[in-house]
């Protein structure tokens, strides 16, 4: 993982001027990610070594789960996407003691752009290119999607009620993400914010 | 057309990438008619009005590969099964 700063958002204000911004946009720095794959008939075994280590077992289906030390973030069956500021430097050291017998894990701190969205019109704002119902009778804190918009793969999930979503873009196609976002949120005003864990 | 992911629910087709027929079978290369039975099962292809069973990739989304059953003429969709499940080549 490299070190320092390596912003990929510049805080400030793009679309209507007036009035509060729709969309509140922050990157979220500082985050260790690997994926982890469980071999072949090992997911249950993987779910409760993760239980044993971390205090938190590995979602079985679309959803995240979490504490302070870490958190998994489903990504296919069998497969998490992990998250934590506590591994800086060696996320896979971090996780191999309670998982590397039973999953493959690849550190990918580097490979994707995190951000997260807020404001009174995020899901106006997402409605125009994701393709998932996000009402709360639908989606909620905790649910984990997979899925793209403007042709841009996508790992979203919702981390509070207000609410507040977390995006994870393979960091290549965050630009043209980026884009997308802007040019959609043009109309409610988008305000990006310092960053998150920065420095 | 959208199809019900067993992972992921319903979602559209452009999120799926299509491979074809799902009741092939790879034959066996070692057997006396293998170069036939290679060059029926690479090209020859049915062209069915109506159920068809077919292999879809998730792949914007979980990365599983499904077995699906579509009607060619009308696009419903029936049973969607993981290609794992049924096993074989
Ligand atoms: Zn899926």
């Amino acid at each position: 993982m490299s070190e320092g700063s390596n912003s990929v958002l510049i805080p400030g204000r793009t679309g209507r001027a007036d009035g509060r911004a729709g969309l509140l946009v922050r990157e979220c720095q500082g985050l260790a990610l690997a994926s982890l794959v469980a071999r072949r008939g090992r997911v249950r075994e993987a779910a409760e070594a993760a239980r044993a280590a971390f205090g938190v077992a590995l979602p079985l289906v679309a959803r995240a789960a979490g504490n302070e030390r870490v958190t998994f973030v489903w990504a296919g069956p069998g497969q998490w996407l992990v998250e934590t500021s506590d591994a800086r430097g060696d996320i896979e050291a971090f996780l191999a003691p309670a998982l590397g017998s039973l999953a493959a894990i690849c550190d990918q701190s580097d490979s994707r752009v995190v951000i997260e969205l807020a404001g009174t019109a995020v899901r106006d704002v997402l409605a125009k290119g994701v393709p998932i119902d996000l009402h709360p009778r639908a989606f909620g804190v905790g649910d984990v999607a997979l899925t793209a918009a403007h042709h841009v793969g996508l790992h979203l999930r919702q981390v509070s009620e207000e609410p507040r979503y977390r995006i994870s873009v393979v960091r290549s196609y965050f630009g043209s993400f980026r884009h997308w976002l802007e040019s959609s949120a043009a109309e409610f005003g988008c305000e990006v914010l310092a960053p998150l864990g920065a420095g | 057309m959208r199809i019900p992911c067993p992972h992921c629910g319903l979602r559209g087709h452009e999120e799926f990438a299509y491979l074809g027929d799902a009741t092939l079978r790879r034959p066996d290369p070692a057997a006396p008619d293998a170069e036939r039975a290679f060059a029926e099962y690479a090209y020859r292809r049915d062209n069915p009005a109506g159920r068809h069973r077919e292999l879809w990739y998730h792949a914007q989304g979980c990365g599983t590969w499904l077995v699906v059953e579509r009607d060619t003429l009308t696009h419903e969709i029936g049973r969607v099964t993981e290609a794992r499940e049924q096993g074989g080549s």
